[in-house]
């Protein structure tokens, strides 16, 4: 009987995923319901890299973003000449790469694993198909995106402002 | 890798493609069928997909959304062959019973007479030649039967192979999205985001060809429903004019063949219910041309039906969705046709427009390959 009645509801006293906490996490999914974020859990795909191991490289053709969910990403770039500049170390709970789901242009920086670890892609044809089946978690997807990109933007252009004074 | 390394690897590697087509071709004949199978339930899938997709959203339960959805299926499907078989058996033992009585022999040896003279330079038959004319009729349709009879024999294996395709499709849309990122997962990280690339522009591919394919099917039918209506209205008398339309829509998957298909039946009991009647024999098409039984009206219609579905509604909405020249058409459909035959050619354009992507992206492959 008691065993009857743990089978029954087993799902209930259930951990929440790694996965579903850190996509919680990620701007991009913001405001998301725990259904939707189980739906974009089931779209996403769990990869393992081992130390060293390239993600992608600069120029590419990119396809979608990476969620770490353990490890270190290193992210940088190599002029002409090879001299390395890095960008920046992403660790948990991070992701990069998310330009991509917007167009299908080349990277614009490599990404390489400084140590094993497992990241979780979430790629532009699946939003795409997604965004069909659902449009209104698509666009609050979107306009999440929108958000990060914002924010981006006012930062490097800060920064610009910054540099510029500072030339000045 | 040193190059000399590098060679042995690509020797190896041909060799063992040159030993895996070579052990294909051998057991090829043991695996056919299930191949086939397969191929029938991937594409079923691939149709009832994003219904069951959509339903699963409103009712959260994918388990009961493949089920809901492969039972309305079912239903159509038993209900559509039920239907048309009951119809076609009334069909065949009214005009056999027909056939039998002797006056009605008469009648018809005297309109077959009528027929053949009414077509210029056609010789004239003499009385010897006319018992002959009524026993090759009843020769003709008692074979026509007894072949009825033995399809229904084979039919079991029929029953079977539509039973598996149809546990096969439900089993596929019940786990399409796990098997999807199960087959994902086998990717090499190197490849990765390329290989999805493939997957999702097969899908896509497949996607646009099922749904232009049905509703270019769709709209054959309801034309050929629409102009058998109206020939009965001209007095064709035309029964079982729901299944032919069906039967015509159905057809026209199967590319330049399956339109001829679809106008034997409508041909076919047009001569069965008008036989005997002097008005439809004697019937011109625009009051004109000779069209006994209504035959090259039937034909005439069947031919505006094609030339609408390939002149407008194809070009509209299948439009360019494989994308293949019309000269690799034709040399995909005869390729099809001489493998597999009719199911060949059913096969042809989507399997080209499959090979078609799968060599775009080798292509894009080998232009990014020193950045993957």
């Amino acid at each position: 009987m008691k065993a009857l009645w743990e089978n029954l509801f087993k799902n209930w006293n259930r951990q929440e995923s790694l996965t579903k906490t850190v996509l919680k996490q990620i701007p991009v999914f913001h405001e998301l319901s725990d259904r939707q974020i189980h739906e974009i859990e089931n779209l996403c795909h769990k990869r393992r890299y081992k130390q060293g191991e390239t993600v992608f490289k600069r120029l590419a053709p990119g396809e979608g973003m990476f969620i770490i969910l353990s490890g270190a990403i290193e992210i940088f770039t190599e002029d002409n000449n090879d001299n390395k500049k890095t960008l920046a170390i992403l660790n948990n709970g991070e992701f990069f790469g998310e330009l991509s789901l917007l167009d299908s242009d080349t990277r614009s920086a490599t990404a390489i694993a400084t140590e094993d670890s497992d990241l979780l892609a979430f790629l532009r044809p699946d939003l795409q198909s997604f965004s069909k089946r659902s449009p209104q978690t698509g666009n609050k997807i979107l306009f999440n995106l929108a958000k990060v990109m914002a924010a981006r933007l006012r930062k490097t252009s800060e920064q610009v402002s910054k540099n510029s004074a500072e030339l000045v | 890798m040193t190059p000399q390394n590098q060679s042995i690897d690509r020797f190896y590697t041909l060799v063992l493609i040159i030993i895996s087509i070579w052990a294909l071709f051998f057991i090829w004949p043991y695996i056919s069928s299930m191949v086939m199978i397969l191929v029938f339930a991937f594409l079923f899938t691939t149709i009832l997909l994003p219904g069951v997709d959509a339903l699963e959203r409103k009712i959260k339960s994918r388990l009961f959304s493949t089920f809901l959805i492969m039972g309305g299926v079912l239903i159509l499907l038993f209900g559509f062959l039920s239907g048309f078989a009951s119809g076609l058996f009334q069909q065949s033992s009214d005009f056999s019973q027909r056939l039998a009585q002797e006056n009605y022999v008469n009648e018809l040896n005297d309109l077959y007479q009528r027929t053949i003279s009414s077509i210029p330079g056609a010789p004239n038959i003499d009385d010897f030649e006319k018992p002959q004319l009524t026993k090759k009729v009843q020769v003709f349709f008692s074979s026509f039967m007894q072949q009825i009879l033995s399809a229904a024999k084979s039919g079991m294996n029929f029953i079977f192979f539509t039973a598996m395709i149809l546990v096969f499709s439900f089993i596929l849309l019940n786990e399409y999205h796990h098997f999807r990122r199960a087959l994902v997962s086998m990717i090499p990280n190197k490849y990765f985001e390329v290989g999805l690339r493939i997957i999702h522009n097969i899908e896509k591919q497949m996607s646009k060809y099922l749904t232009g394919q049905f509703l270019a099917a769709s709209s054959v039918a309801v034309l050929s429903f629409l102009g058998l209506l109206i020939l009965n209205l001209y007095g064709a008398n035309i029964t079982l004019i729901f299944f032919i339309s069906i039967i015509a829509g159905l057809s026209n998957l199967i590319p330049m063949v399956g339109p001829l298909v679809g106008m034997v039946p409508a041909v076919l009991i047009s001569i069965m219910n008008n036989l005997g009647s002097e008005a439809a024999l004697s019937h011109l098409m625009f009051n004109i041309i000779p069209s006994p039984f209504f035959v090259f009206d039937i034909i005439f219609m069947f031919i505006i039906v094609q030339q609408i579905d390939n002149n407008l509604i194809t070009p509209i909405l299948v439009g360019e969705s494989v994308g293949l020249h019309p000269m690799i058409v034709m040399i995909a459909l005869f390729i099809g046709g001489i493998v597999l035959g009719p199911l060949g050619m059913l096969f042809a354009i989507p399997t080209a427009g499959i090979i078609k992507v799968i060599a775009q992206e080798i292509i894009f492959l080998v232009r990014y390959a020193h950045l993957l």
